[in-house]
């Protein structure tokens, strides 16, 4: 046996104690592994999986947008993207790198400054987007042939929306522009990316869901520095729907000529035109002038050219054939025709004996332009007098003729589509205002008078249209008696040119009236170009149609063009129809509205609109003899 | 007083002691399958962490074969070091003594410096790691220095402490804070086997934890933040508790039966620092699951086991103390490294003997253990009958 006397330096109790502790704490660690590996296993192999893998979104191309015939309105170019990697760019020379690129992407440069720093903070070996908005090829090559200057920057490639027209189609196209953060939020979900792009307004607006596609995933495997090592699985974009519009480019390029050429010509300052087929409510042409450039917003607007818009009072960011409101002047004897016919105040066969210029009623004189004599309505209708209207709207006290009054006209002009959007597939639509008695009470707290009646009779004083309203009323006339939605979509076509939407004509409502009486208004029409009121030499086409003269806000002065300001501004909105019978089978009605084109109210005035649409429809139909031959 | 117990005496040089054929027999076989065991188990994982190291270009075949080659130099100071009589290590202890601090001395002059620490020495052609023999060599040391004292006298304690505080310092001026700790692990472990009082060395660590504010001042904001952070890596997920929050990563990845030799993900994708050393348990848990993590718990309890049976059985006090201090720096290590994989101890860089590579850890393991033979072969013999 050992001898325990001669072995007091072994201590057996604190060798097993050591023994004890070692094993015990084995089986700590144990434990924990078993809760490590075992219990939570499937957990950490997810995030190691996480780790490895890196899902990257790549987007998809975004549809293309055609007029009817397929022509291309709107593209996508290649374009770039700029991104800085923080760990390539020393810190000292950061700020510079900051103000240098602040004038190439178009962005603050303490705003890049805080991208660049807090992605230093977050990681600095994974890029980070400095572009707002892809930038052109110019500004690519420069920072890639210039890379000393740009250390750490990367360019990759990234697709830009071009507009084939620009300014043609602005106001129907809009344009895209990267997603703000409270667009962003809205669309929580709907696979938008904090660096994306969306579309702002216009079309590009309105059919967003159709034009965007969806995003592809790549699964990327990569290391802890995340450099990509390789595509692991690609689910591939679905590219976005093409659009493919009512428009005919023809018309519009035609229509935006003939305009462009009358406020070269200093005739107007401004046009709006808009031709429909009042069939199905599809519409042909939508022109506003003046317009902008869309290319503008892609590449980023600056600030100067924003401002240089805002202030100028013409308007250009307005799409003024639904967005802006005018008093429709003599145009809107339609409705008060319509509606004293409907009500049983007048029939064709209603004179009026217009012997002064001159309706005086309780001391206030309401004028007309001329004394144009007995006139039954045709007559009427046709040399635009203003007292055969002013009586069959509010009645006439030394004739004894009853008016229809203002809630009938109100009525009447309601279901024509008046003081409510027409529902176009476009943003930005304005109401207009069609008044009554207790629309003034409740805008204005005053009561309504006669003399308020007279005004809105003849389209003066409340009323208020869009130039999209008037011809959709316009329409309903020319078809015999359908309001319909207009609308700007004919179809949609996937990628591979299938077919997946075509959009139906949407009827609103059916105007409650006699057919008789539609049909009265449109030989009232015709015989307002027979009669050489709206002067046509030489017409190939039997067109019919009003006009409309309208005063609007001042005149003198000049307005931001340096073009003086006349302050009446004429309308004309016409239809074509088959032969002269004036038949509800046309199928194009155009309303075409000139600012500033004339200095009053009166016969021998020149109305541009009336010429300028002969010209249009006449070239658009074929039948006009191309210029230049006599 | 001095305590020599000689059951066999001490040969006149070290060449007089040529082992019989009987004690070949008395070598501790167990402990010896064990080593063998585990110094395969880090060949395996050499291999591993080579296939998944991606930034590795050179012939993986070469890498394999230095690991073999650091073994058999292992293996062959082991069997060295058994052949002689132990007592010599204490005999030369004083030398010993001085060559450690000159080598620790020597790294801080010429070493080599990776990430900002001086660890390394180049001599002729050959890397190694001072530090790593620094700590086998100072068991030396403090179990020659309470074998010739009395132990229970607390100037004997603080001699010891005395002795400890020159390596130490050194090597906490690499900066090491690791091996500096295992020192002080190995020094109590080795006093408690030794029977120093209790109270001694409770009033010793009381000190030290008193101390620790002051301490705490010597500390890089980087070693405070390693050695805090462990208490929840997810306070600073992107800083210091990045590596902490990977290396549970790789280990729960593993799950029961691991994602197979080689096949592991975080360590070839850079998610695991210094994988081949510090954070190498976190690779073999990764690899071979908890079924390999459990096999090497074993295989290190089998070890240590021996480690404290030939501590028992020893013919002498130093050949306790040796055996004893030798278990505690083992057991403190592989603690240490394990639970900073698991979380469940700070972040400090010390290998994981058999499994972390480099030669340096290895070698002197190995002459650790020979020493442990050396002493098991020379034992006390039980009365046969």
């Amino acid at each position: 046996m050992i001898d325990r006397s001669e072995r007091h330096f072994v201590h057996p109790r604190r060798l097993a104690a050591v023994a004890l502790a070692i094993v015990g704490v084995f089986v700590v660690l144990s434990v924990r592994m078993w809760d490590l590996q075992v219990v939570n296993g499937s957990h950490y192999r997810e995030l190691a999986e996480q780790n490895r893998v890196m899902r990257s979104p790549v987007l998809a191309a975004r549809g293309v947008v055609y007029d009817r015939s397929g022509r291309l309105l709107a593209r996508n170019d290649p374009g770039f993207a700029v991104s800085v990697v923080p760990v390539d760019v020393p810190r000292a020379r950061q700020d510079d790198l900051a103000s240098r690129l602040a004038v190439l992407v178009g962005r603050g440069s303490d705003e890049i400054l805080r991208a660049i720093t807090d992605q230093r903070a977050r990681n600095p070996y994974e890029p980070v987007q400095v572009s707002a908005r892809p930038v052109g090829r110019e500004t690519a090559l420069l920072l890639v042939e210039r890379a000393e200057l740009y250390p750490g920057v990367r360019v990759t490639a990234e697709a830009m929306r071009a507009y084939v027209d620009g300014p043609l189609y602005s106001p129907i196209l809009g344009y895209v522009g990267p997603i703000d953060e409270e667009e962003l939020a809205e669309r929580k979900g709907g696979g938008y990316l904090l660096q994306d792009t969306i579309g702002k307004t216009g079309l590009e607006w309105q059919y967003e869901g159709y034009l965007r596609g969806t995003l592809g995933w790549r699964e990327i495997e990569r290391d802890a520095s995340l450099r990509e090592l390789r595509t692991l699985a690609l689910v591939p974009p679905k590219p976005g729907n093409d659009l493919v519009l009512t428009i005919d480019d023809r018309l519009q390029r035609l229509m935006n000529e003939e305009l462009e050429k009358g406020v070269k010509e200093d005739k107007f300052s401004q046009a709006v035109g808009v031709a429909m087929n009042p069939q199905n409510g599809e519409i042909l042409a939508m022109v506003s002038i003046p317009a902008y450039d869309n290319n503008a917003f892609v590449q980023g607007v600056s600030a100067a050219q924003m401002k240089a818009w805002n202030s100028d009072d013409r308007r250009p960011l307005v799409n003024k054939a639904i967005g802006d409101i005018y008093p429709p002047g003599s145009t809107f004897k339609m409705v008060t025709g319509l509606t004293a016919l409907s009500t049983g105040v007048a029939t064709r066969n209603t004179v009026v004996n217009v012997s002064s210029n001159v309706l005086v009623v309780d001391g206030w004189r309401f004028y007309d332009w001329r004394a144009h004599g007995p006139l039954n309505f045709v007559d009427g209708f046709a040399h635009s007098s203003d007292i055969y209207f002013y009586t069959l709207g509010g009645g006439n006290p030394y004739t004894g003729q009853r008016g229809a009054g203002p809630e009938a006209m109100a009525k009447y002009g309601r279901m024509l589509g008046f003081g409510a959007p027409t529902g176009i597939d476009l943003p930005g639509e304005a109401r207009g205002i069609m008044p009554d008695p207790l629309w003034k009470l409740a805008t204005f707290d005053e009561p309504w008078t006669l003399g308020n009646t007279y005004h809105a009779a003849i389209g003066q004083g409340f009323v208020a249209v869009t130039p999209l309203q008037l011809l959709n009323a316009y329409a309903a006339i020319a078809n015999g008696g359908t309001v319909y939605k207009p609308h700007l979509l004919k179809e949609v076509r996937s990628g591979d040119g299938r077919t997946v939407h075509t959009e139906q004509a949407s009827v609103a409502r059916k105007l409650d009236v006699k057919q008789e009486d539609l049909r009265l208004i449109r030989e009232s029409m015709r015989r307002v170009v027979t009669i050489g009121h709206a002067f046509m030499p030489d017409a190939k086409l039997p067109i019919a149609g009003k006009t409309g003269t309208a005063e609007f806000g001042e005149s003198g002065g000049l307005d931001s063009a340096g073009r003086h300001k006349l302050g009446f501004h004429n309308w004309f909105v016409s239809f074509v129809p088959k032969a002269d019978n004036a038949d509800p089978t046309a199928e194009i009605a155009m309303v075409i509205f000139t600012f500033d084109s004339s200095r009053s109210v009166c016969d021998s005035c020149f109305n541009p609109a009336i010429a300028l649409t002969q010209k249009i429809l006449e070239t658009y139909k074929g039948v006009r003899p191309a210029a230049g031959v006599p | 007083m001095s305590v020599r117990p000689i059951a066999i005496p001490q040969a006149a040089s070290p060449f007089h002691d040529r082992p019989s054929a009987r004690r070949l027999l008395e070598l501790d076989w167990i402990l010896l399958l064990a080593t063998l065991l585990l110094i395969g188990y880090g060949l395996a994982m050499g291999y591993s962490i080579t296939i998944e190291d991606r930034t590795f270009s050179g012939d993986v075949g070469q890498q394999v074969l230095r690991g073999v080659l650091y073994a058999v130099i292992g293996l062959s100071a082991m069997a060295i070091v058994a052949v002689v009589d132990h007592a010599w290590l204490g005999t030369l202890a004083p030398l010993i003594y001085i060559g450690t601090l000159a080598l620790l001395a020597i790294v801080l002059v010429i070493g080599d410096s990776t990430l900002g620490a001086t660890r390394w020495v180049t001599i002729a052609g050959f890397k190694f790691q001072p530090s790593e023999f620094a700590k086998v060599f100072m068991v030396i040391v403090l179990a020659k220095w309470f074998a010739d004292r009395d132990v229970r006298s607390p100037f004997t304690l603080l001699g010891g402490l005395a002795l400890l505080a020159a390596p130490v310092g050194l090597v906490f001026k690499q900066p090491d804070l690791g091996t500096s700790l295992v020192f002080l692990g190995m020094f109590f472990g080795l006093a408690f086997i030794a029977g120093a009082r209790l109270w001694h060395l409770t009033a010793i660590l009381a000190a030290g934890a008193a101390a620790i504010p002051v301490l705490w001042g010597f500390l890089k904001e980087y070693q405070r933040a390693r050695l805090t952070v462990f208490l929840d890596p997810y306070s600073d997920p992107q800083g210091a508790g990045w590596n902490i929050i990977q290396s549970l990563i790789a280990v729960g990845s593993g799950s029961l039966t691991g994602k197979g030799l080689t096949a592991g993900t975080q360590s070839p994708l850079g998610y695991l620092p210094i994988a081949e050393s510090d954070f190498v348990f976190s690779g073999l848990a990764e690899d071979l699951g908890f079924i390999g993590a459990a096999i090497l718990f074993v295989l290190y309890i089998v070890l240590l086991l021996s480690a404290l049976r030939i501590a028992y059985g020893s013919r002498d006090a130093f050949g306790t103390y040796l055996a004893g201090g030798v278990a505690a720096m083992l057991a403190f290590q592989i603690v240490v490294n394990v639970g900073m994989a698991v979380s469940l101890m700070p972040v400090t860089g010390i290998p994981l003997p058999f499994i972390s590579q480099g030669g340096s850890s290895l070698i002197s393991i190995c002459f650790a253990l020979g020493a442990l033979q050396s002493i098991s072969m020379r034992r006390e013999q039980k009365t046969l009958g």
